[in-house]
């Protein structure tokens, strides 16, 4: 079977050192868990495609390092993103403090409408928690941003964050389509999609249409 | 099989090492029909009693449609299949469900086989029948087979390229693991024996006249004449060389010219001589080395020999503390002994102060509360399924802790960076002792310092240094990188930090981290390895046409695929074939240590017509001749270097 897709997402997975994102990334990608992982040196990564709304939504989603030293080299990988998960854990107060600074972060070196979503890792360690669900939330709210709390672990909530960005990015595309070419919008919505070798601009390039 | 062990025992019984959700039952033998199309979770297990099993464990009673199962996963899976499901199967079900589990020892392993476009794996325990047949429903079974491989060793079938032989462990990784598992002191040489057997079988496809190189080290140190000889010596084996080049040299011409014409505008490299790596220094040797007192004094000839062939295992230990500048080479058993004495007393004296600090002095001290967190985290997560380093509350790990801890307070402004710890511990496996491992540390960091700066300046100068001589070494893929947005070479990142610890097992990178030590045959010559790994995937980067993405993900692919003599062979080609070209460059030459001649690069400018280029690269050529021949001996004192500079030379006349 060729394996073919409408759209490709580029997403991101920032966060402190050891909050959990290969982990995250490595239950999305493979459905799996592994007790022993190794640190993230440089970039790596992963590709998953999801069925999302009838449409074959393939996700390209990149791991980092975490350490604030080599911010210099990934960020050189932001470039492009569509959807960025911010990742803390939620036994560790520091991560969390850090996801302003990450924030700050992608403000500097990402696009302006990049998707963005929070996720506190780790949530199955209840008991060594620092951090509550309700300030993660309250974070949320503050920046407008979607947030849940996962756990690469049990495979809690994993899939269902990604679904969420994904879908977010799709619709926040759609909308740009459609603002961009009002007239097909109106007569037929999905005229842009017949339209062959149409180039649409900045991060709309790297989405393929069948 | 199943017992009256309650729930709260499983997590004791054994232990997951890897697991795999989604994973489907397609045929097992003796099995009810019911269980097949079962779901569940196929795991790599640690029994109790230390063995490892693979354990398919049904999630729950629910079957599926098997018409779904050749679909593809991304398209049929909703959110709602991909649930785990395990968590809730712990209930009166267990029991029921316990007895499905499908168990197969790795002892007892013997094949098994990959199939339908990877999603399929077969299990047998004996020739001929095929046991267990899974079905990967989620992806692929790659990510699967590649944590097997960390468990057991396999081979492919020669027929089938998708099925994979158990081998028995052969006697050599035997004796290594036995030896990294109690740090054996190595008082026989059985291992020497072994490494030189499968150096020597290594060598075995090279020619035979080249053969002769690897052992020139050996009879200009070793020959009866001594060093006095070494000119008549150097002279007759330059001769055989210069023979063995041409043979080289007629033999792929060929390819050569198919390569090289479609840039003969610019000045070319001159043929890559191959040269083969020579047998590790061994146990006698080194013994013969040092003077009666200990001291060694033929320091020169030491570290051609290790880089030409590493070090035996068996006196690694030895070896590596005087290339790490541990043990400084002059130094006489007495006075080593006198400088362990000091170093371990300021190694723990370093170590009580942050063992000493009181809870209060670290809830004030966020810099060195930030410092251990980093370190905490990153040694739960080194090296963690090699022997040495597995399991829980492994002594090992608090080892590693704790001299990173006092790297910190030996080095408060470096700190702690990611990477370190993976520098450090092959380091620990093989030395075993905590001072030792410390003060090796210092001298393996002191040569790469720069890797770790707070800017990271250091890295940002090698990559360009890197990218500068791929451009010299192998222009078609320099151009195919500048095209796809990579040529600022950070997919070689990994490489360059933790000098390759990554992308080789643990034997191969002592090997390639010895010869590196070593500092020859120049400066940077850890970037002439980068080169040779990624000259060898040129073809396919460029025939694919791989592009930004692509690139990065072949490169993070190539790790523990390397070879890693093969590689320090064609590193070591590739230096001769670029120290000896016409138009080396004073930017080549100061990234490789060599000393410049100021002249201008104007010679080569683009705006020449390739005609006079031609001319230009002739008389520089003869120029640079001696030059060359200096610098050999000039810059390693080595007869060795000034053999071959002459015999590329003479190649090229």
């Amino acid at each position: 079977m060729a394996k073919t897709y409408d759209y490709l997402f580029k997403l991101l997975l920032i966060g402190d050192s050891g909050v959990g994102k290969t982990s995250i990334l490595f239950r999305f990608s493979e459905d799996a868990f592994n007790i022993s992982f190794i640190s993230t040196i440089g970039i790596d990564f992963k590709i998953r495609t999801i069925d999302l709304d009838g449409k074959k939504v393939k996700l390209q989603i990149w791991d980092t390092a975490g350490q604030e030293r080599f911010r210099t080299i990934t960020t050189a990988y932001y470039r492009g993103s569509m959807g960025i998960m911010l990742v803390y854990d939620v036994t560790n107060e520091k991560s969390f403090e850090n996801i302003k600074n990450w924030i700050r972060n992608i403000e500097e070196n990402a696009s302006a409408d990049v998707e963005k979503m929070i996720l506190g890792n780790k949530c199955d360690l209840e008991a060594k928690r620092q951090v509550s669900k309700e300030r993660g939330e309250q974070l949320a709210v503050e920046y407008q941003i979607k947030f849940i709390e996962t756990s690469a672990k049990d495979s809690l909530n994993v899939e269902s964050a990604f679904y969420t960005l994904a879908r977010d990015i799709k619709a926040k595309m759609e909308k740009k389509q459609e603002a961009s070419n009002p007239a097909g919008a109106r007569t037929g919505g999905h005229q842009l999609r017949n339209e062959p070798q149409r180039k649409p601009t900045s991060w709309l390039s790297r989405c393929s249409l069948l | 099989m199943s017992r009256s062990s309650s729930v709260e025992d499983i997590p004791d019984q054994c232990k997951d090492l890897f697991t795999q959700d989604g994973v489907l039952l397609k045929a097992c033998l003796g099995r009810p029909v019911t269980d097949l199309n079962a779901i569940g979770m196929l795991c790599i297990v640690q029994n109790p009693d230390g063995t490892k099993s693979i354990e398919w464990r049904p999630n729950d009673l629910i079957t599926i449609d098997s018409d779904t199962q050749d679909q593809e996963w991304a398209v049929v899976n909703t959110i709602g299949r991909r649930q785990r499901t395990l968590s809730g199967n712990i209930t009166s079900d267990y029991a029921t469900a316990r007895a499905r589990i499908i168990k197969i020892n790795l002892d007892e392993l013997k094949t098994f086989r990959v199939t339908r476009n990877n999603q399929q794996m077969q299990f047998s325990t004996k020739p001929g029948v095929w046991q267990t047949t899974f079905y990967f429903q989620h992806g692929n079974a790659e990510i699967f087979v590649a944590y097997l491989k960390n468990h057991i060793k396999t081979a492919k079938t020669r027929h089938d390229r998708n099925t994979y032989v158990v081998v028995e462990p052969n006697i050599e990784s035997q004796v290594l693991n036995r030896s990294f598992a109690e740090l054996d002191i190595f008082t026989e040489n059985t291992t020497d024996v072994v490494w030189n057997l499968m150096s020597n079988l290594r060598q075995r496809p090279y020619e035979t006249t080249m053969e002769a190189f690897s052992k020139l080290t050996d009879i200009v140190y070793y020959g009866n004449e001594g060093m006095n000889g070494k000119r008549d010596v150097s002279e007759e084996v330059a001769d055989l060389l210069t023979k063995s080049m041409s043979a080289i040299e007629d033999s792929t011409t060929l390819t050569r010219t198919d390569e090289y014409e479609v840039i003969s505008v610019k000045p070319t490299l001159p043929p890559r001589p191959s040269i083969p790596r020579g047998t590790p220094l061994s146990t006698e040797k080194w013994d013969g080395l040092q003077d009666t007192e200990g001291r060694v004094t033929e320091v020169e000839g030491v570290k051609q020999l290790i880089f030409r062939g590493g070090v035996a295992h068996s006196i690694r230990q030895s070896v590596w503390k005087y290339l790490l500048d541990y043990h400084p080479w002059h130094m006489t058993h007495a006075e080593l002994r006198a400088l362990t004495k000091k170093r371990t007393e300021e190694y723990f004296s370093m170590k009580l102060q942050w063992r000493s600090m009181t809870e209060g002095q670290e809830a004030r001290f966020s810099e060195y509360r930030d410092r251990k967190s980093l370190v905490e985290k990153d040694v739960n997560r080194t090296d963690r399924t090699h022997p040495f380093y597995a399991g829980d509350n492994n002594p090992n790990l608090v080892i590693l802790q704790d001299i990173l801890m006092t790297y910190v307070m030996y080095n408060f402004d470096l700190g702690y960076v990611q990477g370190m710890s993976d520098i450090l511990a092959p380091l620990l496996l093989l030395l075993g002792n905590e001072v030792d491992s410390f003060w090796c540390f210092v001298g393996f960091m002191d040569k790469i310092a720069c890797n770790f700066d707070m800017d990271q300046a250091g890295m940002k100068q090698q990559l360009l240094h890197l990218s500068q001589l791929l451009v010299f070494a192998s222009p078609a893929l320099a151009q195919h990188l500048a095209q796809k947005d990579s040529a600022n070479m950070y997919f070689c990142f990994r490489w360059l930090l933790v000098w390759f610890k990554r992308e080789f097992s643990y034997r191969d990178i002592m090997r390639l981290w010895e010869v590196l030590w070593t500092e020859l045959p120049c400066a940077n010559f850890h970037l002439l390895i980068c080169v040779a790994i990624l000259d060898a995937e040129k073809d396919i980067l460029i025939s694919k046409d791989y592009g930004f993405t692509e690139i990065l993900k072949h490169v993070n692919d190539l790790s523990m695929c390397l070879d890693v003599d093969k590689i320090l062979s064609t590193a070591e080609g590739i230096y001769h074939q670029v120290v000896s070209a016409p138009h080396l460059t004073d930017q080549i030459r100061v990234i490789l240590g060599l000393p410049t001649l100021n002249i201008s690069t104007s010679t080569h400018s683009d705006d020449q017509p390739s005609t006079s280029k031609v001319e230009n690269g002739t008389d520089n050529e003869r120029n640079m001749f001696g030059q060359d021949m200096d610098e050999g001996t000039l810059e390693y004192n080595g007869i060795q270097i000034s053999i071959v500079t002459k015999t590329v030379w003479a190649l090229l006349a």
